[in-house]
């Protein structure tokens, strides 16, 4: 009896069942999955969907998953949104194999172009329907690449508004602002593909970390709420002395937040700080008091936090907000359930016809996402919550495609139990899985520390060292201590 | 030497050279006549490394004095600092003859000279050896004993010591000018004469010394030097580091230092910046405020650290009556004194030299405690002189040492 309510009290069995994984959709979605995967990513599962087998080989996700075999015969869609989208209608068996069992999927796509624009609203329809809540995080094409391409990315960015819980929507024009002006080309597409490695990364510990104050989904949707409409994030990280001051600067620094003035519009802002065990409260209260200076009075602040010890003295604070679009606000939410049950009845019968288990799964979703345009939050998200462990239940053992680094062409089908038990033979590429890139990623940090001139003693070069326990004290106390300055 | 109550102290500093005139008073005061003062180079550390420079700027901080006072300048005495001193305690005894049982002079100076009959490296050299206290047949606490009876004389001495060739190094920089030294001092011991009373003597006080390029300390207790040492660390390392952290000048550093500097963390606004103007050559640049307060914090936090460490040593820090007192130039830094507090976790206060008449703006400047500190112990030194002729003699031999 006592060690059973001991278990009870056992506050952080929860956040392991949590099945996220992260999809990659066409090139640019792949860019992307492969920064987080070499980030480290320990807590989802990465799979990279595309029509290209070229690009496919190359990324360094788990899972790759070649899509519309029929169509494209391995090639690209060559911009073509129509045949992206039939690629994903044609494989949308493989696909709902894939991405079953998931409470929560991330979509990653780079919109204008053929796959990323055609295929990625498609998937996210998918994902829903087998009960994951979707969150797709879509970059829009520089101005330059073309008003085609421009127009492509807006309708495809419409769509997948439609289709998915939320949308975090990076404009690389933007994206540009941060990079200074003679950066190569290469670090302006690096930068979207490193924000959206941040933006995943947070939301997951967003939604994975035990709080003290925990922030779960509901509150998650609740701040992503207003569909048709933009997303601001924000995520900053520091280490000094300021440091909760530093971290809501770098947060607030972030593109998408355009340095707090986009939150005095917001309905809902969704903070998240997480820190080491020396965390203390009057942190807490800085950040949310210079946060309070960008919000109005009536804005609603979800606020969460939580201790963690892998942050070691490093401070974190996640923003998470959206912006309705321009007089969008009254009409989305009507909008909504007139389009929704559109693709359920008209494009669906292939998928729904190859399925046996999900039908029952897929009677809830319409209504779900009424109530998601509803500004009440808490009732919204109850079934959510029961679909998911529905969904989880059923889907135990799900199929995991990987095609053999040789010969990509030739996909192979492997069930694979969610819980690994035995031992699978390396046929997947196992090298570049992401229990490495957890390690890599807090070295990663201290680097960041470490990044000083070569150690120099400075005007005391030449004269006799003044040496006292094994430190020469010439050297400046804030380089030997590995202080950060600016 | 001009007059026998003119007494000129010289301190050969990191940062500037510092030549203080003073005169001493029948009735026991002192008066200031003048300061003269020189920039200095070819010094690091408190040691001297360009002679040839080095000499150049104390000759000009004589004639500066000389001019300044009026007086033709012809002896000093010389304040010694450095990495090289060390220090410790030791315990001399001497047994008097069976046909003798007062205890005269003579058996003094034998106890002082049986106290330092102790290994000390062979390139090293006596500074100063000064009496705690003297024990008479396991009588405690006697101060002084001669015409007391007994047959055991004990003294309890503080000895310190440096290296024979850098003392003599700065000597002779003097004696190049020429100017004659009377003795050489270890610069806090000549700095507490000034800073403290003789009752927080007694009470027991920590002087700690931050001056351009060493941070010196002297601890009393009972009225006796109990610990004392250098730290090389001291005002220049500051400046480097906030050269090297904002990668500015050197001057730039020690003028942002001197102007803008303080070692409060957490008191800036956020975000608050400090303008550096630009001059000829130099471009104007953006401090902010909390990165420039956090160098001098973060080195000045670490150069007490290891003062404590040293200190805790010995139980002295426990029965500090008075607490801290922190001089040198670095101690103008803003909120130092807070910072040794936090540290020690004893009361610290930032003070000057007192009890002197004359030049008030000299002493009152905590810069000049140490060369200020030298009259008043030549004043010392030569009330002593006719009483007692063994500290002539001493004198005499120490000199004769290093020569």
């Amino acid at each position: 009896m006592i060690q059973l309510s001991r278990n009870y009290s056992l506050p952080e069995r929860k956040e392991d069942d949590l099945a996220i994984k992260i999809v990659g959709v066409g090139g640019a979605g792949a860019n992307a999955l492969d920064r987080i995967v070499l980030d480290g990513m320990e807590h989802a599962e990465m799979i990279a969907l595309n029509t290209d087998v070229q690009s496919l080989a190359g990324s360094v996700a788990t899972c790759k998953l070649q899509i519309g075999r029929g169509v494209t015969r391995g090639l690209g869609t060559g911009g073509d949104p129509e045949l992206g989208f039939n690629a994903a209608q044609e494989s949308a068996e493989e696909i709902c194999e894939t991405l079953r069992g998931a409470r929560m999927v991330f979509i990653c796509a780079g919109l204008g172009g053929g796959t990323g624009s055609g295929a990625a609203p498609r998937i996210a329809e998918l994902a829903r329907e087998h009960g994951s809540l979707v969150l797709a995080f879509a970059t829009l094409p520089f101005v330059f690449e073309g008003k085609r391409r421009c127009r492509q990315a807006i309708e495809a960015l419409q769509e997948l508004q439609r289709v998915a819980d939320a949308v975090i929507c990076f404009e690389n024009d933007r994206m540009g602002d941060i990079v200074l002006p003679k950066a190569g080309i290469h670090q302006a597409f690096a930068v979207a593909d490193t924000t959206i490695s941040q933006s995943v990364r947070a939301i997951i510990n967003v939604v994975r970390r035990p709080g003290l104050i925990r922030i779960g989904f509901d509150e998650l949707l609740a701040a992503l709420r207003s569909q048709n409409s933009r997303c601001l994030f924000g995520y900053g990280e520091s280490d000094s002395d300021n440091r909760a001051h530093e971290a809501l600067a770098l947060a607030l620094r972030n593109p998408l937040m355009d340095r707090g003035k986009m939150l005095s519009d917001a309905q809902a802002v969704l903070v998240q700080i997480a820190g080491g065990p020396g965390m203390t409260l009057t942190e807490v209260e800085i950040v949310m008091q210079e946060l309070n200076r960008h919000v109005e009075d009536h804005t609603q602040i979800l606020f969460g936090t939580s201790v963690d010890n892998k942050m070691g003295n490093r401070l974190s604070v996640t923003l998470i907000s959206s912006l309705s679009a321009d007089g969008a606000v009254q009409a989305a939410p009507q909008m909504i359930p007139r389009l929704k049950p559109k693709p359920t009845a008209v494009e669906i019968p292939p998928a729904t016809a190859s399925f046996s288990g999900p039908i029952e799964i897929e009677a809830p979703t319409p209504p779900n996402v009424v109530e998601f345009a509803n500004p009440q939050p808490p009732p919204a998200v109850e079934p959510v919550e029961e679909e998911f462990f529905a969904a989880e239940e059923k889907n135990l053992p799900m199929a995991e495609i990987a095609p053999p680094p040789s010969a990509p062409a030739a996909v192979r089908k492997e069930k694979k139990p969610l819980v690994r038990r035995e031992p699978q033979p390396a046929a997947q590429p196992e090298p570049v899985k992401t229990a490495p890139p957890k390690k890599e990623k807090y070295v990663q940090a201290r680097q960041e520390v470490m990044q000083f001139e070569p150690i120099t003693r400075g005007r005391f070069e030449k004269s006799e060292p003044t040496i006292v326990e094994g430190q020469d004290l010439d050297v400046p106390t804030f380089l030997r201590k590995n202080v950060r300055m600016k | 030497m001009a007059s026998s109550n003119l007494m000129v102290g010289l301190e050969i500093g990191t940062s500037k050279i510092c030549v203080v005139v003073g005169e001493g008073k029948p009735d026991g005061t002192l008066k200031i006549l003048g300061v003269g003062q020189a920039p200095s180079r070819g010094v690091r550390k408190g040691e001297i490394v360009d002679f040839e420079t080095a000499m150049k700027c104390v000759h000009e901080a004589v004639v500066d004095a000389e001019e300044k006072s009026d007086i033709m300048i012809r002896s000093v005495y010389l304040a010694i600092t450095g990495g090289h001193i060390q220090s410790f305690n030791n315990r001399g005894c001497v047994l008097l003859p069976e046909d003798r049982d007062e205890i005269d002079e003579q058996d003094v100076e034998d106890v002082r000279v049986n106290a330092r009959e102790v290994s000390i490296p062979s390139q090293n050299a006596f500074l100063h050896s000064i009496i705690q206290s003297y024990h008479i047949d396991g009588q405690d606490g006697v101060l002084s004993p001669v015409g007391m009876l007994g047959q055991k004389l004990e003294a309890d001495f503080h000895i310190i010591h440096g290296m024979r060739s850098r003392i003599q190094n700065s000597i002779r920089c003097v004696k190049e000018l020429p100017l004659d030294v009377e003795d050489v001092v270890f610069a806090p011991f000549a700095a507490a004469q000034v800073v403290l009373t003789q009752h927080q003597k007694n009470l027991g006080a920590l002087v700690i010394d931050v001056g351009g390029g060493t941070t010196d300390y002297i601890l009393y207790n009972d009225g006796a030097v109990r610990q004392s040492g250098v730290l090389a660390v001291g005002g220049d390392h500051i400046t480097n580091d906030i050269s090297m952290g904002l990668r500015i000048p050197m001057t730039r550093a020690e003028k942002l230092k001197i102007e803008e500097g303080s070692t409060v963390l957490g008191n800036c606004l956020p975000g608050e910046t400090v303008l550096l103007k630009d001059d000829s050559g130099f471009a104007g640049k953006e401090i902010e405020r909390e990165t420039l307060n956090t160098i001098i914090h973060m080195r000045l936090r670490e150069s007490f650290e290891l003062l404590k460490k040293r200190l805790e040593d010995e139980p002295f820090l426990n029965y500090l009556g008075e607490g801290i007192f922190i001089t040198g130039g670095c101690s103008q830094l803003n909120g130092i004194d807070n910072l040794a507090e936090e540290v020690f976790e004893i009361p610290a206060r930032v003070c000057h030299a007192q009890t002197m008449s004359g030049l008030t703006s000299a002493f009152e400047n905590p810069q000049f405690s140490a060369a200020i500190g030298l009259i008043k112990y030549a004043q010392a030194v030569q009330a002593d002189r006719p009483a007692r002729g063994g500290i002539r003699g001493l004198v005499g031999k120490l000199l004769g040492r290093m020569r």
